[in-house]
């Protein structure tokens, strides 16, 4: 993203600015908005993860839940089967590392297939692969989704549940922003990016494209399981359904879309407009939840196709937008559709 | 006996399946876009199939043709629209956005009228059911299967024998040299539309017979349709008809001797070993040549 590569102290600043603020929050806030903007840490940072495979490398998961589930379900089978029901403070983060090492183990297991597959195709077979997971869960009895799981609290300090997960929560996602941004600069950044731009001619080209594929892709989900584990946490008692949720998928893309694909700050302005929007805005009109959410989506790929940074960048023309991919329409069409080349 | 039984039932199953799919495989390989929206076609199709069912008595199977003309209209209104803008706007992958945001608004608006509740069509013949030595055959799912096949041959005629399939399958193959001929090209993709939404919308009435139905069914729909394509290939009736078989057979097989919980597993697990194997489908895709 260019504004952050030419104004890096501007965004330092506001990033140091905003994490103070956050840290001082708590004190002042009632518990319904500390939990509101626990879940927009959460979601930034689902959407941050989202994008080192989606929006840099132009990979687009439709199953990214399944690492949440697995990051989930490894924390509760740890702490009942290894640590005789613990799992508290030190003991948490034994649990949640496990958590995020055993969605990085499936990814790298499942890379080596599915990252052959190429647009549609491979958004389609993670979106099953995120079934798969989701029905062995609550099928197979020794895992135990489908009568459900229970964690203990994450701490035994004198501290109310839902500050404990604002502050974990928002320790993760600054963790993930920095990855995130130390990834977009770097050699393999550019490498990953040089994919979605065109594979095809990046691999000529000497950039190891399997490789950072199944990197960004093993990273991605070691940063989901992470934040899936801590999220079992939050609550408590989970079942199959409470990790394994389709529109936990979806809103990984619709934030990064929203905000900006491909950027840092993109996901994490996406994230916030959406959390504030359900929870708050709409809050009490939960029966045309989905109607709004679908409307919403619609909207934003009719007129801000580049996200809110592109339009924002496009309306002030300061920084013109990131130029779409220059490969030809056809070429596009071929990847696609995942056709061999002529 | 139980392995015969079940083979025959996972291809009755199939039968309905290839027709629910058939649709979302045309649209596909001639549009190129994968229309996330296409469940909830087959769904729509259903209920209106129940509507006329309930209001003027009319047997599903009779009103397909009444449900195929308001999902044809519809179909082309939105590819025209909504579906036009997107591609012209954005990428493909953004059009799967589009069409997924369109779903929800839709399986909103359809809870909201016919609320959350699974529904089922019922008509006389629901109950019979006779028998082949030991073999048991339900009269609703031949009938199903039966009104499947000669839709599907219909299409099939249909795209190979008349003017307008032979634009169709110009457009797929070589949109510019379409174009440069004389086709209206926007105007072909619109009807190709429209004609897998119709196609959709058929099923739906098939659907409504043979297996209970509420809005939340469309996702599975959309899913299954896409299945079918993987396996069988795109764009012909036939490549459908074989994808459908086959996944119809896994399904029962599957419930059968596996677990019926594992159904949707062993799907995708097909689904993800056939992307790997043979990514085109066991039938290729029908417009390939020229690709």
């Amino acid at each position: 993203m260019r504004p952050l590569s030419l104004k890096p102290l501007l965004a330092l600043v506001v990033g140091v600015a905003a994490v103070a603020v956050f840290t001082g929050l708590p004190a002042i806030l009632p518990p319904f908005y500390i939990r509101v903007l626990q879940v927009f840490f959460f979601s930034a940072g689902l959407a941050l993860s989202w994008g080192l495979l989606g929006g840099f490398a132009g990979y687009w998961s439709f199953g990214h839940t399944a690492f949440i589930g697995i990051g989930g379900f490894t924390a509760a089978l740890v702490s009942s089967h290894l640590l005789g029901g613990g799992g508290t403070g030190w003991g948490m983060v034994v649990t949640v590392g496990a958590g995020g090492l055993v969605a990085a183990l499936f990814a790298l297991v499942l890379a080596y297939p599915l990252l052959r597959l190429r647009g549609i195709y491979f958004a389609i077979a993670m979106l099953g692969v995120g079934e798969v997971f989701s029905e062995l869960s609550s099928s197979i009895d020794w895992i135990g989704g489908g009568l459900g799981l229970t964690l203990p609290a994450g701490t035994d300090l004198d501290i109310a549940p839902e500050v404990f997960y604002y502050y974990v929560f928002l320790v993760l996602m600054v963790a993930i922003l920095l990855i995130s941004a130390a990834t977009k600069l770097s050699r393999f950044g550019y490498g990953l990016m040089s994919i979605r731009e065109d594979e095809d001619t990046a691999r000529m080209l000497g950039v190891p494209t399997e490789r950072y594929k199944i990197q960004a892709f093993v990273l991605s989900a070691f940063l989901v399981g992470t934040l899936g584990a801590v999220y079992a946490y939050s609550l408590g008692y989970f079942s199959t359904p409470s990790l394994f949720r389709v529109d936990f998928s979806l809103n990984m893309i619709v934030h990064n879309m929203i905000g900006g694909i491909g950027t840092i700050a993109g996901p994490v302005i996406g994230a916030a407009i959406m959390v504030f929007l359900t929870n708050v805005v709409l809050g009490s009109f939960l029966s045309v939840h989905l109607l709004l959410t679908g409307a919403l989506v619609v909207l934003i790929v009719l007129l801000a196709p580049t996200g809110l940074l592109g339009l924002a960048a496009r309306l002030w023309q300061r920084d013109p937008p990131e130029e779409e991919p220059t490969s030809p329409t056809r070429e596009r069409e071929r990847r696609l559709t995942n056709e061999p080349a002529e | 006996m139980v392995a015969l039984q079940t083979l025959i039932d996972g291809l009755i199953l199939g039968g309905v399946f290839s027709l629910a799919a058939v649709g979302f495989s045309l649209i596909f390989g001639v549009l190129g876009i994968v229309n996330l929206t296409h469940g909830i076609f087959v769904v729509a199709g259903a209920y209106i199939a129940l509507l006329l069912w309930s209001g003027l008595g009319l047997d599903p199977l009779v009103g397909i043709p009444v449900i195929m003309v308001v999902l044809f209209a519809t179909g082309y209104v939105y590819q025209r629209t909504i579906i036009q803008w997107a591609t012209e706007r954005a990428t493909v992958v953004a059009s799967l956005l589009v069409t997924f945001g369109v779903a929800l608004v839709m399986r909103n608006i359809l809870q909201l009228i016919f609320s959350s509740d699974i529904r089922s069509i019922s008509p006389s013949y629901s109950f019979v059911s006779f028998s082949l030595g030991d073999l048991r055959i339900d009269a609703v799912r031949v009938a199903g299967l039966t009104t499947s096949l000669v839709l599907l041959t219909v299409l099939t005629l249909f795209l190979s024998r008349t003017s307008f399939g032979r634009m169709i399958r110009a457009t797929a193959q070589q949109p510019l040299a379409a174009g440069l001929s004389g086709i209206n090209v926007p105007h072909v993709y619109g009807l190709t539309f429209a004609l897998g939404a119709a196609f959709a919308g058929a099923s739906g009435a098939v659907i409504g017979i043979v297996a209970p139905f509420s809005p939340a069914t469309e996702a599975i729909w959309t899913l299954n349709a896409f299945v079918v394509v993987v396996l069988g290939g795109v764009g012909s009736p036939a490549g459908a008809l074989l994808g459908g078989l086959l996944l119809g057979v896994i399904n029962t097989m599957t419930a059968q001797y596996i677990g019926p919980s594992f159904t949707n597993a062993t799907m995708f697990l097909v689904l993800v070993l056939m992307l790997l194997v043979r990514p085109q489908g066991l039938m290729g895709n029908a417009f390939g040549e020229s690709r």
